[in-house]
């Protein structure tokens, strides 16, 4: 048969790789701050747009949406034009998708800095914003069904099925995860609440890996790795298997995310089950693709392309193996919540997805600008430092979590918790932290002798914008003959039937696992006590949405002991169904505030505690990593969009009385000038209106429903009071001097001499008299109102009796 | 909605979701594996290759 001219669109190709080269800088070098913030928090600048509440949605973002996004548009313009034997659909489509993608990245950058955020991560973009995704998402698919539709060859290979099971999948998750209700042009509120949306969002978070960070890198490792390597892949039999296996198993498994978590028994046993099965595909993939350099290794020597991707497969099976051993309950006590999560997803990002980027790109850019790779050698050295960097990056994050996990669980002999202060659980591994920005600089390092070799070697060729190639036409073949043809021969040579397929599998999953969640009522069984927020308290929760407060501050207790010590009861699913989105958080760099508002539980402070800990948290703990957030105190919240909000609520199922829109304002000054009036008490002079007041309205609600308000006067314990006996030997001094460090100068001063509102205890002062048993059982029974615990539950005897003799003897002589 | 809501709500026991999912995947993933592996294999190495014989398939290029 003849054959027909026609052009490669590598213009667009070329479009795409310098995105992909100027964003991954701006991804690493906004992911590098953040290690900074964590390790010293005054690179948070005190300045309200650089926190890292803002900058950790930044960062995830940025590296995923535009750094391996705009990589895998790369990769996928490429790859599939010479697939296909096509150019790409449609020009207009192609430029449509590059600059809608650039946009959404701009503002994504933009409304996060701003604290724009619905705070549901990976997926923190405000509605116009996911409009345009969607948009943009499918002006890429359809450009992408209709190359495969005019495409000159008869089979479609392997790869194409995993760009289309990527374009499918995305689609699903973004527009489920992302129903929301607009309350203006930057606020909206998930339809979703609670555990619901939980559920919706694990669903969507964890399948955002799956089908933005693994498929559509399958598909470049099914096309790049044999080309870089010059082998045909080892089994196609074997991707066969695994690609229908891996998109079928991976929708069910969101819900290993909330492991102990408020949510049905059956929905975690289900997260568990199949992403223990999910080991079996993901190894098909790494098996396919270690195998494919079979007696090429000799190669891999000396070609830095192929080592990363090697690399890159390699760290992929590892994660992969990490992941659902992550999602065994024992073992997830551990990994969640704390810094093993991370190392996991740094192993992950920066070994399969930036590592076959890398490669990809090495071998790719001589290619499209007809040259010959600037230096291998600076490619080489690119190589080890990037290995080097994720080991130095990762190692210090297992030892952190690990740690922290230890200390977090550790008991006396006498039964109470060996490390009360969560704080202390952190500083131990401010270290860890510290090893960590060494690896984030060293992964930099590489990133930029990357981009200096591949610039040169730009420099030194062209682009040939509209490559002339040639191919004979497709000849459209009929109906099967079951004779010639198997089933799957014949689904695979017709895109649209083969994505209608994948769909189908997809749905499955998805449907099984979310449906349930949404429909049946008996899943979320209500607590009559739990109160939809007042107008204060939700003008509260949308700052602490904004902030990115759950990037630090989970807001769920499991039911371990070692939690319920800590922070109070567990956590039961009723009490979030007034959350729209829940803020469960995933990662405890500060402690769970799910019981803040508890009352005599051990989180409960006071509203000056909170007050003079929002303006300066290093004031209340010195070792604080928070940072200041000062202008809670000088902001008015915005109150013409409280009524908005309020009917926006109801039309989510909140039971507010018909008509309270418009009395919304005057509950929320009333309640704002009672925090008022009770901040005055401590000398502190604040507007009603300003965020500060929300916030701790906020604070002091979360957990308080289903605890009701006790008194001071009753966690008291009744008279006769003991005589106490004051110890003044050195090692009693010695061990009240080490408790009152960790836990009394938080709010007492390192010296005693009170922080803030917060007493003095050096001077001739005393709130409740200074007999030994008078201070004895101030300690021991604490003062809840004003936010100090009962140490009875958190200290043996012989300690409040130490502290007693310490206060008395050594700080008010 | 209302009617998926009522037919769910009407299934006796959640757990049916996670058998019915372990039942369907084993099932298609056995029709799979039988089918796929009684393709031929000269078809299989065809298709592998093809994507090696267009103008990239030089190795890869360096200085």
């Amino acid at each position: 048969m003849e054959n027909q001219k026609f052009y490669y669109d590598n213009k667009i190709v070329k479009l795409f790789v310098l995105a992909t080269i100027i964003w991954g800088v701006v991804g690493v070098i906004v992911g590098l701050l953040i290690a900074l913030q964590l390790a010293f928090p005054v690179f948070n600048f005190d300045f309200e747009y650089t926190t890292f509440g803002r900058m950790r949605p930044l960062h995830t973002n940025a590296i995923i949406f535009a750094f391996v996004g705009n990589a895998i548009f790369a990769g996928v313009y490429y790859s599939l034009q010479k697939l296909l034997k096509a150019r790409m659909f449609n020009d207009v489509l192609s430029k449509i998708h590059f600059w809608g993608w650039q946009l959404i990245i701009v503002l994504a950058a933009v409304t996060f800095a701003l604290g724009i955020s619905t705070s549901k991560e990976y997926a923190e973009l405000e509605w116009p914003i996911d409009i345009l995704i969607t948009l943009v998402w499918v002006v890429f698919g359809w450009n992408m069904i209709g190359t495969i539709v005019k495409r000159r060859v008869q089979h479609i290979y392997a790869a194409i099925w995993w760009y289309l099971a990527t374009f499918l999948g995305v689609a699903m998750l973004h527009v489920v995860n992302s129903l929301e209700l607009p309350i203006s042009l930057t606020k909206s509120y998930s339809i979703y609440a609670g555990a619901q949306d939980a559920v919706v969002q694990w669903w969507y978070g964890h399948n955002a890996v799956a089908f933005f960070l693994t498929t559509p890198f399958l598909g470049l490792m099914y096309y790049y790795l044999p080309k870089a390597a010059n082998r045909p892949i080892y089994s196609y039999k074997l991707s066969i298997i695994h690609f229908w296996s891996l998109i079928f198993l991976y929708m069910w498994a969101g819900p290993h995310h909330l492991l102990y978590q408020a949510l049905p028994d059956w929905a975690q046993a289900l997260g568990v089950t199949f992403s223990i099965m999910l080991i079996a595909p993901s190894w098909g993939g790494m098996i396919n693709g270690l195998l494919t350099l079979r007696g090429a290794w000799d190669r891999v020597r000396d070609n830095a392309s192929l080592k990363f991707m090697v690399v890159a497969v390699t760290a992929y099976g590892m994660s992969t193996f990490e992941g659902p051993m992550m999602s065994l309950k024992f073992v997830n006590q551990l990994t969640h919540f704390t810094d093993w999560t991370i190392a996991h997803v740094h192993i992950a990002g920066m070994g399969w997805n930036a590592g076959l980027v890398f490669g990809m790109l090495y071998w790719m850019i001589p290619k499209l600008f007809r040259t010959k790779l600037f230096s291998e050698k600076l490619a080489n050295l690119h190589f080890w430092i990037a290995t080097l960097a994720i080991l130095i990056y990762a190692i210090p994050l297992y030892w952190a979590a690990v740690t922290q996990w230890l200390m977090w669980h550790e008991y006396t002999a006498e039964g109470f918790l060996a490390y009360p202060n969560f704080l202390e659980t952190l500083t131990q591994i401010l270290p860890m932290y510290t090893v960590r920005i060494i690896g984030g600089t060293l992964f930099l390092i590489g990133f930029l002798i990357m981009v200096y070799n591949l610039f040169k070697t730009m420099k030194s060729g062209s682009v040939e914008d509209n490559e002339l190639a040639e191919a004979p036409a497709l000849v459209i073949q009929g109906r099967r003959n079951p004779l010639q043809e198997t089933v799957h021969r014949w689904v695979e040579r017709r895109g649209v039937r083969f994505s209608i397929w994948v769909f189908i599998v997809l749905a499955i999953g998805g449907a099984a696992e979310i449906l349930p969640m949404i429909f049946i009522k008996s899943n979320i069984p209500t607590i009559e006590s739990v109160l939809p927020y007042t107008p204060l308290e939700l003008e509260g929760r949308d700052i602490y949405v904004s902030e990115g407060c759950h990037t630090c501050h989970s807001q769920v207790v499991r039911p371990f002991r070692w939690e319920t010590d800590r922070y109070g009861e567990y956590s039961k699913i009723g009490e979030f169904v007034y959350d729209h989105p829940y803020q469960w958080g995933s990662r405890r760099t500060g402690p769970d505030l799910a019981r803040a508002g508890y009352v005599g539980g051990p989180m409960y402070k006071n509203a000056a505690w909170h007050y003079n800990h929002f303006k300066n948290p290093q004031k209340m703990n010195e070792q604080s990593i928070m940072p200041k957030y000062d202008w809670f105190a000088r902001k008015d919240v915005d109150l013409s969009m409280t009524p908005k909000k309020i009917r926006a609520m109801q039309i989510l199922g909140v039971p507010y009385p018909e008509g309270y829109d418009e009395v919304a304002v005057d509950d929320y000054m009333k309640q704002a000038k009672e925090i008022v009036a009770d901040l005055k008490k401590s000398n502190i002079d604040i507007e009603p209106t300003k965020e500060m007041v929300a916030m701790i309205a906020y604070m002091h609600k979360l957990g308080g429903d289903i605890a009701p308000l006790q008194l001071d006067e009753g966690t008291k314990e009744p008279a006769p009071q003991k005589e106490i006996t004051l110890l003044s030997g050195v090692e009693d001094m010695g061990d009240a001097d080490e408790v009152f460090t960790k836990i009394c100068a938080a709010c007492h001063g390192p010296s005693g001499k009170g922080i803030a509102t917060f007493p003095d205890l050096t001077d001739a002062q005393w709130i409740n008299g200074n007999s030994p048993s008078d201070v004895y059982y101030s300690i021991r029974n604490g003062n809840a109102v004003k936010g100090m615990i009962p140490y009875k539950d958190q200290l043996s005897d012989k300690q409040i009796i130490q502290l007693t003799s310490y206060i008395l003897l050594k700080l008010n002589k | 909605m209302k009617i998926i809501s009522n037919l769910l709500e009407g299934i006796e026991g959640i757990r049916i979701f996670y058998i019915f999912g372990l039942l369907l995947f084993f099932s298609l993933f056995i029709i799979i594996l039988i089918r796929t592996l009684r393709r031929s294999n000269k078809e299989m190495d065809e298709i592998k290759k093809s994507i090696l014989t267009d103008d990239d398939s030089n190795e890869t290029a360096v200085s």
